[in-house]
């Protein structure tokens, strides 16, 4: 009997393994290629991955970071399948022979703003005439953002003084060198304001933004594909679209838990034992909130909550990139995840040629993107 | 005496051929490539977004030429580029010198100047341009940079390398302390010293562009980076182009100036 046990044991391992082999064999290895480097926000990814949402819809996934118009091209060629990039850039790339589409709206709001100084009151865009400005660069969403804003303002460029500073709106920002800085909103703004609370930020006390939102909806960032890709593979893309789109949602419904994950990915994320022994009692907290189903507002009610109780604990410094990560989320909230206006397609194009950035406005821009994988349409 | 006469007209006619060949063949070869890059694209080996036909960078050239927009990228270039070597040749030469002739400095600054050379210079390019701005500033002190290291080992190595027993016999003749600088040290210097200006020459464009790169509203640098973002490649590749034939001009110019300057060296060796 004993020795029937035991054989039952083993015969039980043998098979667990063996299916736990042929159920990876299951997975397809993909990759995502994102831009910037490994941050906070792009936390939905790693929720994506190490909490089985991807592994869910069938894949294994793997993260890259590159260039924006590296991630075009290689997924244009056919060298990668997804890719996550701005609107402007899909646009951009169609305009120049690449056929990408956009199937999954990540960003609902346009990130890029001005920041400016608290004391000045600077708080409209004709406040900033003769205003020196930085930018990283006369192209990208910051370039896309200002002509936005400017033309909403019935200005030009040539109304304000426009330097390129390169990535370094912080720096050049606090040491006064530029009276105005176009910031990303869920990042730059949250690092001016800590060092200026820190009282390393020159005479600027605090910062405000003007944001591109509050003027126009502009396409923003989202997952992208070949054009070939979807026609031959529909089922495949609306897997991995239904993945990214758990793991996002799980993301802005439990940010504490989704920085833990992103602890694993990201360098230099504070790992002060306290702190994440706090979060982990946040993340618990807010999972029985969660499992009384509240509604949209009522959970971003709770996210902020988690700020204010870790800043009632932890030093600004500490909670930096939690806070970077709340903003984040906002920006990416909505009823229905994913969707895109053709209406923020079209103000994207107009921005474009207004910049001189496309020549003619003939793509189809009901090419340029899908919403047949998301919210009822998928 | 017939045979001699008609094998020595041979040999002069068949050198004349082959050093003709000889000057052809950089331009036989860059035909060569030319032909294997057309011919790429014609059997569409790559989307033309990645390899673009050479038909379309020429066209793109000839718009930017048109236009001015590749002029007035040029001149930004150039500007930071000889600014940079100015500014880095200069300080290499005068470091240099003084390192050669006072041993103990060399103790003192070898670790500084050797720890800084070996950080690569994308990484601190950025701090280059919080300090110095992100006008052409920050450009020439990057060039300066990159191009001091060469310019300095070569004049070290180019002083030490003078013969101790010219050295001896310019004190055995009065010689001051000027004469046996201008008429010994800098004659013997001259072939280190020049060889590192021709690696100088070419790095220049390096340190110019990588500023560029990292902050800049003009250059061939920031032409490279606006077209990369406007997804046009041809015009990536006249960037790039333009920035090899800058470099090999400059690298060339130094070439003939090393030619002319040490003619004496050739003509002892005759």
């Amino acid at each position: 009997m004993q020795r029937l046990i035991r054989l039952s044991i083993v015969l039980l391992s043998v098979i667990f393994l063996v299916s736990s082999v042929y159920a990876q064999d299951d997975l397809t290895d993909e990759r995502i290629l994102l831009t910037f480097i490994p941050n906070v926000q792009f936390a939905p990814f790693y929720v994506g991955v190490d909490d089985g949402y991807f592994a869910e819809t069938g894949f294994n996934i793997a993260l890259e970071h590159l260039q924006e118009p590296e991630v075009v091209d290689l997924v244009a060629a056919g060298q990668a399948n997804y890719g996550i990039v701005s609107g402007e850039q899909v646009i951009l790339a169609r305009s120049q022979g690449r056929d990408v589409v956009y199937v999954y709206e990540w960003f609902q709001q346009y990130p890029v703003g001005i920041a400016v100084p608290a004391s000045d009151n600077m708080t409209t865009m004709a406040d900033l005439v003769g205003k020196k400005v930085g930018i990283p660069g006369r192209f990208g969403a910051s370039y896309s953002g200002l002509t936005t804003l400017l033309e909403s303002a019935e200005l030009s460029e040539s109304d304000i003084q426009l330097e390129e500073i390169g990535y370094n709106a912080p720096e050049v920002f606090c040491l006064g060198a530029v009276d105005a800085a176009i910031v990303y909103v869920n990042n730059e703004p949250l690092q001016i304001h800590n060092r200026a609370l820190a009282g390393e930020c020159g005479d600027i006390e605090d910062v405000e933004i003007i944001t591109v939102a509050s003027q126009a909806d502009l396409v923003s960032n989202g997952l992208i594909i070949s054009a070939d890709f979807l026609a031959e593979n529909p089922d495949t893309v609306q897997a991995m679209v239904t993945g990214l789109d758990l793991a996002l949602q799980s993301t802005i419904n439990n940010p504490a838990r989704a920085y833990l994950t992103s602890m694993n990915y990201v360098e230099n994320l504070p790992d002060d034992e306290a702190f994440i022994t706090m979060l982990n009692t946040l993340a618990e907290e807010q999972d029985i909130f969660l499992a009384s189903e509240p509604t949209r507002d009522e959970i971003t009610v709770s996210r902020w909550a988690m700020r204010d109780t870790l800043a009632e604990t932890f030093d600004p410094d500490m909670i930096t990139q939690f806070e970077v990560l709340l903003t984040t989320i906002d920006l990416w909230d909505a009823d229905t995840l994913g969707y895109s206006e053709l209406s923020s397609w079209e103000t994207m194009r107009d921005t474009l040629l207004s910049m001189g950035m496309l020549d003619d406005a003939d793509d189809d821009l009901t090419m340029a993107f899908t919403n047949q994988f998301v919210g009822d349409d998928s | 005496m017939q045979v001699t006469r008609y094998k020595t007209k041979h040999n002069s006619s068949s050198n004349k051929l082959i050093k003709y060949l000889q000057r052809l063949l950089p331009i036989l070869t860059f035909l060569v490539l030319l032909m294997v890059w057309y011919w790429v694209t014609a059997m569409e080996f790559y989307p033309a977004f990645i390899v673009p036909p050479p038909t379309a960078v020429y066209e793109t050239f000839s718009e930017a030429i048109t236009s001015g927009m590749l002029i007035e990228h040029i001149e930004t270039t150039l500007e930071e580029m000889l600014f940079g070597l100015l500014f880095g040749v200069t300080i290499g030469l005068m470091l240099g010198y003084a390192i050669a002739k006072f041993p103990l400095l060399e103790q003192i600054l070898s670790p500084i100047i050797v720890a800084f050379q070996s950080t690569p210079i994308v990484a601190y390019a950025p701090l280059l341009i919080i300090w110095f701005g992100s006008g052409t500033t920050s450009k020439i002190v990057t060039t300066a940079v990159i191009v001091f290291f060469p310019t300095l080992i070569n004049t070290i190595v180019g002083v030490r390398s003078v013969s101790p027993q010219l050295r001896d016999l310019m004190r055995s003749l009065n010689a001051t302390t000027w004469q046996m600088f201008t008429h010994l040290e800098i004659p013997s210097a001259l072939p280190m010293v020049l060889a590192g200006l021709k690696t100088s020459s070419t790095l220049a464009v390096i340190g110019a562009v990588v500023g560029e790169f990292v902050s800049s509203g003009s250059g061939l640098g920031y032409l490279v980076t606006l077209a990369r973002n406007q997804y046009d490649t041809p015009l990536v590749i006249v960037a790039v182009l333009t920035m090899t034939a800058i470099a090999l001009t400059l690298y060339s110019f130094v070439a003939f100036l090393e030619w002319r300057l040490l003619a004496w060296q050739r003509r002892s060796r005759h």
